[in-house]
């Protein structure tokens, strides 16, 4: 695959993870059926969700 | 369709990448700020003065140049818990952690700022956040004591206080905010900066004008000492510690705009009528560094300022170390600064 086709692969493997349409790209490995990788998924969300809920606090210290 | 089975396995694989997360949080803070003031503390134990006070103490009172100006000599010297971003609240429980530890000082040294000594202990959950939140794994039932929570904030303290991930969480969000604030400084000058952050918010934690302040001061005269100062006053009287209440000090701007009008002074006075009832002296070091270019900052003394302070109030609290028997620096001829 090279990097022109690589884009619009990656954006339909990140539509399909997020609900956005319903069936893989093709070669994607994952299937609906396999749920530890949507366990795993969920916790890659929660993770980015909670690293970045940081951003509403004003921060004055930084030093912790 | 979705079986029962398959939900649970994904619920199992969630459940074990958030208990991964915990622990990835737990070793990423073990070295974060309060736990290092704590190790400090452990390993001070034949310390005979304890500074206490937040991030003005944490900066401006260096243990050595003390030591050397009240001929103290480690590890029979100062300790410096000071800590960043802290109220009354931790600091009370930085000293009984440090006595628990087995620590016997003398002398506490408590360094303030404006109105801490009385301003009352209300806070959110959402304060609770970056040193802060060694209110969740030091004494957290004692310390809850000395803020007050909404019922909501409080059934969500008990909640949080076992996950290291909302524990610590501002530890966390402290490292991507300074990734933040390094790619946003790409291309432009430079700011200020120093350990606790940037320079110019520092000015964020002073009255905006002087009448605010002044309001603040009236305010205030009515005020008592907080809870968890007065605690912190009764539990270093019961160990036997003299205490030494210290204005810190502040930089032109901030005398001249606060500290130098009548209202400031009925404040202190009040607060020193409040305080006589404690085996308390007080230090007016609100003026003792006159040049500003010893701040780092609008509120943190940079390295001279900090040796200047720690030389004078050594020179100050001196004569009144001379009357705690185990401070007692002239008692063994030849053997100068040995207690």
């Amino acid at each position: 695959m090279t990097g022109m086709f690589r884009i619009p692969y990656l954006q339909r493997v990140m539509e399909y993870l997020a609900g956005e349409i319903d069936a893989p790209p093709e070669g994607f490995p994952v299937a609906l059926t396999n749920f530890q990788f949507w366990g795993l998924w969920w916790c890659i969300l929660v993770g980015v969700i909670y690293i970045f809920s940081g951003q509403s606090s004003k921060f004055i210290y930084i030093d912790f | 369709m979705t079986t029962k089975r398959q939900l649970i396995s994904a619920a199992l694989v969630l459940v074990g990448g958030l208990a991964a997360m915990n622990l990835t949080v737990a070793a990423l803070t073990r070295n974060s700020v309060p736990r290092r003031v704590m190790r400090h503390a452990r390993e001070s134990q034949e310390a005979t003065v304890v500074a206490l006070g937040n991030s003005l103490v944490a900066s401006g009172f260096r243990e050595s140049v003390f030591d050397s100006a009240t001929d103290l000599r480690a590890p029979r010297g100062a300790v410096n818990l000071g800590l960043g971003a802290s109220t009354p609240v931790e600091q009370l429980l930085l000293l009984r952690y440090a006595l628990a530890q087995g620590m016997r000082p003398q002398l506490a040294i408590y360094g303030f700022f404006d109105f801490q000594l009385t301003e009352p202990g209300k806070v959110s959950i959402g304060d609770m956040i970056g040193n802060r939140a060694m209110d969740y794994y030091i004494e957290p039932s004692y310390g809850r004591r000395f803020y007050s929570l909404s019922a909501h904030d409080a059934v969500e303290f008990r909640a949080l206080q076992a996950f290291p991930m909302f524990a610590d969480r501002g530890a966390i969000w402290a490292k991507v905010e300074i990734l933040r604030r390094t790619m946003g400084q790409q291309g432009l000058p430079a700011e200020r900066s120093n350990q606790f952050g940037r320079a110019a918010d520092f000015t964020l934690l002073e009255a905006k004008d002087e009448q605010e302040f002044r309001q603040k001061c009236e305010d205030s005269l009515s005020q008592p000492l907080s809870p968890a100062v007065r605690e912190l006053l009764r539990v270093a009287s019961e160990a036997g510690l003299a205490i030494a209440m210290v204005e810190m000090p502040m930089r032109q701007a901030h005398r001249r705009t606060f500290y130098d009008n009548i209202g400031w002074q009925e404040y202190v006075a009040h607060v020193r009528k409040l305080l006589a009832a404690y085996p308390v002296t007080f230090v007016d070091a609100s003026h003792w560094i006159l040049d500003d270019a010893e701040f780092d900052d609008p509120l943190h003394l940079g390295e001279k300022g900090a040796e200047e302070f720690s030389r004078r109030l050594g020179g100050e609290l001196r004569t009144e170390m001379a009357t705690v028997p185990a401070l007692r620096v002239t008692s063994h001829p030849g053997e100068s600064g040995t207690p």
